[in-house]
């Protein structure tokens, strides 16, 4: 405070002498506020970290499963492409028209 | 400040992380105290006091996982409630004007014994001191009050007031600077209000 302010000084002085009032919790205001912060959806603080490690893992699995498989998806695929090209029932039909 | 011999808080701590109810309950009755307080000297205007203890509690618990004990967890808590107390302060925005006709008789006969003689406000004057204080106090801004509060009412260190905030020990003193000018102007002013 600036010295020079007495009457401010001495408001701050008289203030500061003034009783603090009942400073404890309400009653049923903890058992309020402790049941709502429980309530909440568990935090992603929690739960966060194993999901993640979730991800990864499923990651890296259907990473393996497709290169183990990679020669039966690209069989696969050569067969549909046959299967598309000898028995399309619309070109067959287009074909006879013509 | 909580009396954190008696009370063990890391025990505390620990089962509220494992979601143990009643511990939680003990928490916010060993910290009501602090928080309490904190909301009584930064409570805006139109706001209820249990209410905004609330919010400050549940953002305390939605919070609890990332304390990491760098800082004792009532200055952690403290941060928490002063953040969200300057919050709703600037949510208020407009911060109306005090005139001699707002101040009650008490608070009134304060100001004009605070203005007229040497001697000093009576003891028995002591709350309508602070209520006239807080009326003063609640047309700075946020950051303004919240410095005068800590540092020329409840008397806290520089030091203290840096931990508590966030700010640097610099820009405290800064705003102690300016905030103590735009108090004593405006103490002037309803005081001259007063005189005419």
């Amino acid at each position: 405070m600036n010295p020079g302010d007495k009457s401010l000084r001495k408001l701050f002085e008289a203030a500061r002498r003034a009783p603090a009032g009942d400073e404890s919790a309400p009653f049923g205001f903890s058992t309020r506020v402790a049941a709502r912060a429980f309530d909440r959806a568990p935090s992603l603080t929690s739960f966060g970290p194993i999901a993640l490690r979730a991800l990864a893992v499923a990651g890296i699995v259907a990473a393996l499963a497709v290169a183990a498989n990679l020669s039966a998806i690209k069989g696969a695929l050569d067969d549909e492409s046959q299967f598309n090209s000898t028995d399309d029932p619309v070109s067959e039909v287009v074909d006879v028209g013509s | 400040m909580p009396d954190d011999q008696s009370f063990d808080l890391a025990g505390c701590l620990e089962r509220v992380r494992k979601r143990d109810q009643a511990a939680a309950k003990d928490l916010v009755e060993h910290l009501h105290p602090l928080v309490i307080r904190i909301v009584r000297a930064h409570l805006p205007q139109r706001v209820s006091e249990e209410d905004l203890t609330q919010d400050i509690f549940l953002k305390m618990f939605s919070r609890i996982e990332q304390y990491q004990g760098a800082v004792p967890f009532t200055h952690w808590v403290s941060r928490i409630a002063v953040t969200t107390c300057i919050d709703q302060l600037r949510a208020q925005k407009r911060r109306p004007e005090l005139r001699w006709a707002d101040l009650s008789e008490g608070e009134a006969e304060v100001l004009t014994q605070s203005m007229s003689s040497d001697d000093d406000v009576r003891p028995g004057d002591a709350v309508a001191s602070r209520e006239l204080l807080h009326k003063l106090l609640g047309q700075l801004k946020p950051e303004d009050r919240l410095v005068i509060q800590y540092l020329d009412l409840e008397q806290r260190s520089v030091a203290e007031i840096a931990s508590l905030t966030g700010w640097s020990k610099t820009l405290v003193k800064v705003r102690a600077f300016r905030a103590r000018r735009k108090l004593q102007r405006l103490y002037l002013e309803l005081t001259q209000e007063e005189r005419s």
